[in-house]
C-alpha cells in the first residue's frame, strides 16, 4: 500500500509543468484569445516533449505510458490552461483507440500530425473536432457539433471523464493559486485583505476541496488502468470531486479579486470558463452523482464489513 | 503507486481479524458495538489488558516497549481490523496513542520505565488537560500555575473537557510555570496522578445525555519533580509535537467505523424507503464521495515517509472528516425522520444514528474548531497573512 508516485513520475510531470510555465503563461492566452486561439508551433512543442504520443505503444512510435502518468499531465494541461487538444486526443482517444485495436492513426497522432477529439452519445460536441461550429462560453474551445453520432462504450466515456477530472483539478490549483497572490497584496482597511477570516476561511475551503480531490483522480486513474470493475465508480467519485473544488474554487477566486475579478481584463476568466466547460462535459455532476448511488444503493459496487475500500 | 497489500500484509490481516472477531464472539461479546466513550467502562479496561496480553496493545511501538514495531501498513491492517470487528473504542487512547509516543520521543529512559510498560499494559489510563475555561481554542493561553516546591510540582488552576478523566489514572497537564509570561512561552509539560486530594474531577453531561468528558480541579495537587517530561518552559513544544501524533494511523481505523456508520445509514434509507427519495440518494453519493476522498487523502498522508512534514493533506484533515461526519448525522436524521426523534428507552438513550447525529455535533469543534483549521490551512498552508491579534 503506497499512495505516492515513483521519481519518474513525478519528473515527467514537473518537466511538463515548468515547460507549460515557461512557454504557455497568461499572455499567451490573451494572445491567442485575440489572435484565432490555436498557435502551430505550441501543438510542435507539446508533440516534441512526446505528449502526442504518452499512451502510443512503443512500436507505434510513442512512450508507451499509463494513464496515470496522463492523468498528472492533464493537470498540468488544465493549470495552464492549455487549449489545444492534447488531452482529447492523447490521453482519450489514444487509449480508447488501443482498447479496440484500432491501431492505424496512432502514428500519426504520435508524430503530432493528427488530432483526434471524439464524441459520445453523453458529450455530442468536442473541441477542435471536424462540424459544423458552436460558440463556447469559454473563448479559448474550438467547440464543434459532430455531424454524426458518437460513440456510446463507457469506456471512452469514463476516459473523458478521468480525464476532465485531472484538468479540473489542475485549473483549481490555478485558480487558488491567483486569488491567494492577490489577496496578498490588494490592501484595504491598512492590510492585505487576505488577512481577514472572512476571505481565508474561504480560500482555506477551497484548498480543502482540492487536496481531497486530488487522490481521488489519482485513484480512478489507477482503477482505469487497472480495468477493476468498479473503476467507473471511481470516476465518478473523481469527476465529482473535481467538478465541485473547480466550480467553488472558481467563484470564490473571482469573490477575492472583488470587481476586478469581474473584468475580462483579469486572466482569471480564462481558467473560470474551462472549468464550467469541463464541468458540463463528459458526464456532469449529476450524471456522475447517479452512477455513484446506484452503486452503492443498488448494490452493484461491494459495500459492507466484509470488504476494504481502498 | 501500489494501492493493495502484500500477500504476507494480507496474511497479517487473517490474524488480527481472527483474534479480534474472536474475542468479540467469546470473552468480551458484551461489549461489542458499544458506540459511546463512557458505557462499560470497567470490562473496556479489561479489554485494554486482554490486548496488552497478546501484543495487540500498542503495535506500532517498539518492541522493546511492549509494542511490535508493526510497519505502517500493518497498523493500517490492525485498525481496520479493529473497526470491522465492532469493538468499541479504546478508552486508554490517549495514552496509546499521545501519552506513549510523546515520552518515546521526549521522555527520559527513567520516564520510559516508569510510564511506558503500564501504559502499554492498560493499566495505566492518561487523559489529557489542555483546556481550560479561558483558553480554548487560544490554547496557549492557559493559566494553571505549576511551582517548584520541596522538590515537587504543585499545581493550581482548573482543565476542562478531560476526556475520561473520571475513569483515567493519571492525567497531562500544560502549566503556566514561569509567573508573568504569556502565550507560548513559560509553559511546562506534567504528568500527574489523578488519584490524590488535590484533584477533583467533575463531569460535564453532553447533548446526548452522556458524560465523556469533565472539568478537572487542581487545588495544591502535586507531582514529583521528574514529573515533567522535557524542560521547564518547553511545554508548548511538547504538546504541540503531542498534537502531531494525533494524525497518526489511528485516522484509519476511524474511517472503518465511519464506513459502518453510512452502511447503516444505506440500510436504514432501504428499510424507511428514504432510499428511493433522488434527493437522498444524491446525499447518500454525496457521503460516499466525501468517505473515498478521506480514505485516499489518509492514504496519501500516510504513504508520506517524512511524518514530521505538514503536507497539505495532513493540514486539511481534520476539517474534512469532522465537516463530513457532521453532515452524516444530518443524513441520517433525515433518513430516518420523525422516528430519528425517538430515544431508545427512558434514560435519554439514543439509538447508534441518533447518537451519531448528537455526537457529531461535537467533531467540528473538539481538536481545533472548523474555524481554527481554517486559519491554520491558510497561513500555514496557503502562506496568506496572519489575521490580527491580542498581544495576551
Amino acid at each position: 500500500m503506497d499512495f505516492r508516485f515513483t521519481d519518474d513520475q513525478l519528473t515527467l510531470a514537473e518537466s511538463v509543468r515548468d515547460y507549460l510555465a515557461g512557454t504557455h503563461g497568461p499572455e499567451v492566452l490573451r494572445r491567442l484569445d485575440a489572435e484565432g486561439n490555436r498557435d502551430p508551433a505550441i501543438w510542435q512543442g507539446l508533440t516534441e516533449m512526446g505528449l502526442t504520443g504518452l499512451l502510443v505503444p512503443e512500436e507505434h512510435g510513442g512512450l508507451g505510458l499509463g494513464l496515470v502518468e496522463a492523468a498528472l499531465i492533464a493537470a498540468e494541461c488544465g493549470r495552464a490552461c492549455l487549449a489545444e487538444p492534447l488531452v482529447d486526443t492523447a490521453f482519450v482517444a489514444v487509449p480508447w483507440l488501443v482498447r479496440n485495436g484500432d491501431l492505424a492513426d496512432l502514428g500519426a497522432i504520435a508524430a503530432g500530425e493528427r488530432q483526434m477529439p471524439l464524441p459520445h452519445v453523453l458529450n455530442p460536441w468536442v473541441a477542435d473536432g471536424e462540424g459544423s461550429a458552436l460558440e463556447s462560453v469559454d473563448p479559448l474551445r474550438n467547440l464543434v457539433m459532430f455531424p454524426a453520432a458518437g460513440s456510446a462504450d463507457p469506456y471512452l466515456l469514463d476516459l473523458g471523464a478521468l480525464m476532465s477530472a485531472a484538468q479540473l483539478v489542475g485549473l483549481a490549483d490555478a485558480m487558488l493559486h491567483q486569488a491567494v497572490e492577490y489577496a496578498k497584496i490588494r490592501t484595504q482597511f491598512g492590510q492585505p485583505v487576505g488577512a481577514f477570516q472572512a476571505l481565508k476561511h474561504q480560500l482555506a475551503s477551497c484548498a480543502v476541496a482540492v487536496e481531497f480531490a486530488k487522490p481521488a483522480v489519482w485513484r480512478a486513474a489507477e482503477a482505469l488502468q487497472d480495468g477493476g470493475e468498479s473503476a467507473s465508480v471511481h470516476v465518478s467519485h473523481a469527476k465529482v470531486a473535481a467538478s465541485d473544488a473547480a466550480v467553488l474554487t472558481a467563484e470564490t477566486a473571482i469573490q477575492v479579486h472583488g470587481a476586478m475579478g469581474y473584468t475580462y481584463e483579469v486572466d482569471l476568466h480564462f481558467w473560470m470558463k474551462r472549468s464550467w466547460a469541463l464541468n458540463g462535459a463528459w458526464g456532469d455532476r449529476a450524471w456522475h452523482l447517479k452512477r455513484i448511488d446506484q452503486a452503492v444503493i443498488g448494490g452493484t459496487m461491494p459495500i459492507g464489513p466484509e470488504h476494504t475500500f481502498a | 503507486m501500489k494501492l493493495g497489500f502484500s500477500a504476507e500484509e494480507e496474511l497479517f490481516r487473517q490474524e488480527c481479524a481472527e483474534w479480534l472477531q474472536g474475542q468479540m464472539a467469546g470473552e468480551f461479546r458484551d461489549i461489542k458495538g458499544i458506540s459511546t466513550l463512557t458505557a462499560k467502562a470497567e470490562r473496556r479496561k479489561e479489554w485494554e489488558q486482554q490486548l496488552a496480553a497478546h501484543k495487540w496493545s500498542c503495535i506500532g511501538w517498539p518492541s522493546e516497549w511492549g509494542g511490535r514495531d508493526a510497519t505502517l501498513a500493518q497498523q493500517v491492517i490492525f485498525a481496520e481490523e479493529y473497526a470491522r470487528a465492532g469493538v468499541p473504542g479504546r478508552v486508554n487512547h490517549i495514552g496509546i496513542e499521545l501519552a506513549g509516543p510523546t515520552i518515546l520521543a521526549f521522555g527520559t529512559e527513567e520516564q520510559k520505565q516508569r510510564f511506558l510498560p503500564g501504559i502499554a499494559a492498560g493499566q495505566t489510563i492518561f487523559c489529557q488537560g489542555f483546556s481550560e475555561p479561558g483558553a480554548g481554542s487560544d490554547l496557549a493561553s492557559v493559566r494553571t500555575k505549576g511551582r517548584l516546591e520541596n522538590g515537587e510540582w504543585v499545581v493550581n488552576g482548573q482543565k476542562i473537557w478531560t476526556s475520561l478523566a473520571h475513569i483515567s489514572d493519571w492525567i497531562f497537564v500544560v502549566t503556566r510555570t514561569e509567573e508573568g509570561s504569556k502565550g507560548p512561552k513559560g509553559l511546562t509539560f506534567l504528568m500527574m496522578e489523578l488519584d490524590q486530594p488535590g484533584i477533583e474531577v467533575r463531569g460535564i453531561k453532553q447533548i446526548n445525555g452522556d458524560a465523556e468528558f469533565n472539568e478537572t480541579f487542581f487545588t495544591d495537587a502535586r507531582c514529583a519533580a521528574d514529573s515533567m517530561i522535557g524542560g521547564v518552559g518547553e511545554g508548548w513544544k511538547i504538546a504541540m509535537g503531542l498534537l502531531a501524533f494525533e494524525r497518526g494511523v489511528s485516522t484509519l481505523g476511524q474511517q472503518m467505523a465511519f464506513r459502518n456508520e453510512l452502511d447503516e445509514i444505506i440500510a436504514a434509507a432501504k428499510e424507511t424507503g428514504a432510499a428511493r427519495n433522488p434527493l437522498i440518494r444524491q446525499r447518500i453519493a454525496k457521503a460516499e464521495i466525501g468517505l473515498r476522498l478521506m480514505r485516499y487523502g489518509a492514504l496519501r498522508m500516510l504513504s508520506n515517509t517524512d511524518h514530521s512534514k505538514i503536507d497539505g493533506a495532513a493540514l486539511t484533515y481534520k476539517i474534512q472528516w469532522a465537516t463530513w461526519r457532521r453532515s452524516l448525522g444530518e443524513l441520517a436524521m433525515d433518513v430516518l425522520g420523525q422516528a430519528g426523534e425517538l430515544a431508545e428507552g427512558a434514560d435519554y438513550e439514543w439509538p447508534v444514528l441518533s447518537n451519531l447525529f448528537l455526537y457529531s455535533r461535537a467533531d467540528t469543534i473538539y481538536g481545533g474548531t472548523n474555524q481554527i483549521q481554517r486559519n491554520l490551512i491558510a497561513e500555514r498552508g496557503l502562506g496568506l497573512p496572519r489575521e490580527p491579534r491580542g498581544d495576551a
